[in-house]
């Protein structure tokens, strides 16, 4: 079952333009949503939550129109959008305490848990605490609330190894029971290739592809070759590098196959993301 | 909207409002223009919306299960909250010049203690709601322009109806026995004492609380209609 419905959600700003996005969240899963810095991750974020009115589209929550029931909606969401970067001069307590008015389904066990499992302290103030655990303590708010859908973006960049691999661990905890599911927006593809079961990838506010992990990486192939056979395969290759001792560059695992003469290995995430990402279709890493 | 209030209070009260709200003592100084300690609760309203925004509450509200205009119907009722206090602490200051001898018979300085002064206060909250909050939430953050705008409105009102006081006391205690400043002496620039003075500040509370009423409301309706179209960035 689809907890989150996608459906040609568009939104004009002077430069950019988001266009006609759509995809799902299935239920109990973890979907990656994946793509450069001002691709348009946040805004259709911003835009699926009404926190930016799209200029079209719909969005639905658990087959509801999300917009026509929002307060209903966004109870079931947890939401974290980086680190908690509000009221930084108040205690987490009071923040915790102004924010558990909000949720009928605030379970305080899970949020003293959360607290005691991050090392947060609460009666410490927004301002003393480090990046990495002010995106702990927005996450202990989103995770305290019973929320069948979390919805974070950019959730681990401000975090240290050992934390985004605990969070990692906690995110595959709270999707374990089929009825929770997280739409995680990243541009760290590392901790995704660890959790994430299916891929959207945004490309200047368009909707590259959207599917299960797995069919996304094989899609595609990392090849290297010679440096004279770039000529040869210069259209089939969706983005390359050229280096001293020839090229590697990725291409669709079609075209992978009926490329003779080229070393042929298995995409990862980052590679596809990179190699798709070169508007030139290349670069010299010899420059 | 009682956790949306409760928010309001904990989190966007700017201490400075407590100090623009014990100005109401100024209306213990004889011949004043008592309406300016008004102008002041609005600047601690102004001061509250400032910490607001500098704190990131549109986002941080924007997050929680409301929609915003809830968010912005809870912010005008604290607006209207604390402008009741102001006006029920008015009040309370206006029963001093029922102690004998406590205050100068008249305030040469604007409008005397009394319901007129109640009715004029609240005409001030209402053209300071009217002006600031629709103008405040076109953006939803320029609080300054909104307030710049709000306070133009709001000392053209003190000083047409302080001025109209000052100059009734002028003419009166100059000797000039002109009936229409005679009738504001008599009947709204004091304490009322007789029932026709009860009468014309009771009319004059009445309509002032209406204008006030109706004023804010159209406020917030726009305030809901402008800020549906703004990005919480």
């Amino acid at each position: 079952m689809k907890i989150l419905e996608i459906k040609e959600l568009r939104k004009q700003y002077p430069g950019f333009l988001l266009d006609g996005v759509s995809f799902d969240v299935e239920e109990g899963s973890i979907m990656g949503f994946i793509g450069r810095n001002g691709a348009g991750k946040t805004t259709t974020i911003k835009s699926v939550l009404n926190l930016v009115h799209a200029d079209g589209g719909s969005v639905l929550f658990e087959g509801k129109d999300l917009w026509a029931n929002e307060t209903e909606c966004k109870k079931q969401i947890g939401l974290v959008l980086g680190e908690f970067s509000f009221y930084k001069r108040k205690k987490l307590k009071t923040i915790a305490a102004v924010t558990k008015q909000f949720y009928p389904e605030w379970d305080e066990e899970t949020y003293q848990t959360l607290l005691g499992r991050f090392s947060l302290d609460p009666e410490k103030k927004i301002s003393e605490l480090s990046q990495g655990m002010r995106v702990k303590f927005a996450l202990a708010l989103a995770l305290s609330h019973r929320a069948k859908l979390l919805i974070l973006d950019e959730p681990t960049s401000g975090l240290d190894p050992v934390s985004r691999d605990e969070l990692l661990d906690i995110f595959r905890d709270i999707i374990e029971d089929g009825e929770h599911s997280i739409l995680f927006s990243t541009h760290i593809i590392s901790d995704l290739e660890k959790c994430a079961d299916y891929i959207t990838y945004i490309k200047g506010g368009k909707i590259v592809v959207s599917t299960d992990a797995d069919s996304f990486k094989d899609a595609y192939r990392l090849v290297s070759g010679e440096a004279e056979s770039i000529e040869r395969f210069r259209d089939r290759l969706i983005g390359y590098r050229a280096h001293a001792f020839g090229f590697t560059g990725l291409m669709r695992a079609e075209d992978a196959e009926r490329a003779e003469g080229l070393k042929v290995a298995p995409a990862d995430m980052e590679s596809i993301m990179i190699y798709t990402e070169k508007e030139d279709g290349h670069e010299s890493a010899a420059q | 909207m009682k956790a949306l209030l409760s928010k309001e209070f904990k989190l966007c009260v700017h201490p400075a409002l407590f100090i623009y709200l014990a100005l109401i003592l100024m209306l213990l100084i004889p011949n004043y223009p008592y309406l300016v300690s008004c102008f002041f609760v609005c600047n601690g309203i102004f001061f509250c919306f400032q910490q607001a925004r500098e704190n990131g509450d549109a986002m941080y509200t924007a997050m929680l299960p409301v929609s915003k205009a809830q968010a912005v119907k809870a912010r005008v009722w604290f607006v209207v909250i604390i402008e009741m206090i102001d006006v029920v602490l008015m009040a309370g200051m206006c029963a001093f010049s029922l102690i004998p001898g406590a205050m100068p018979p008249t305030n040469g300085g604007g409008t005397d203690h009394g319901l007129s002064l109640l009715a004029f206060a609240l005409v001030l909250y209402a053209i300071f709601n009217l002006i600031y909050l629709p103008s405040f939430y076109k953006t939803g953050y320029k609080a300054g322009t909104a307030f710049l705008k709000s306070a133009v409105g709001v000392w053209i009102w003190i000083i047409l109806s302080d001025g109209l006081m000052i100059a009734t006391n002028a003419i009166m205690e100059s000797g000039l026995d002109i009936a229409f400043f005679r009738y504001i002496h008599e009947n709204i620039d004091c304490m009322p004492k007789t029932a026709e003075a009860w009468t014309v500040q009771g009319i004059l509370f009445g309509a002032g609380l209406l204008l006030y009423v109706v004023c804010t409301l159209l406020a917030a309706k726009i305030s809901v209609k402008r800020y549906e179209k703004v990005s919480v960035a």
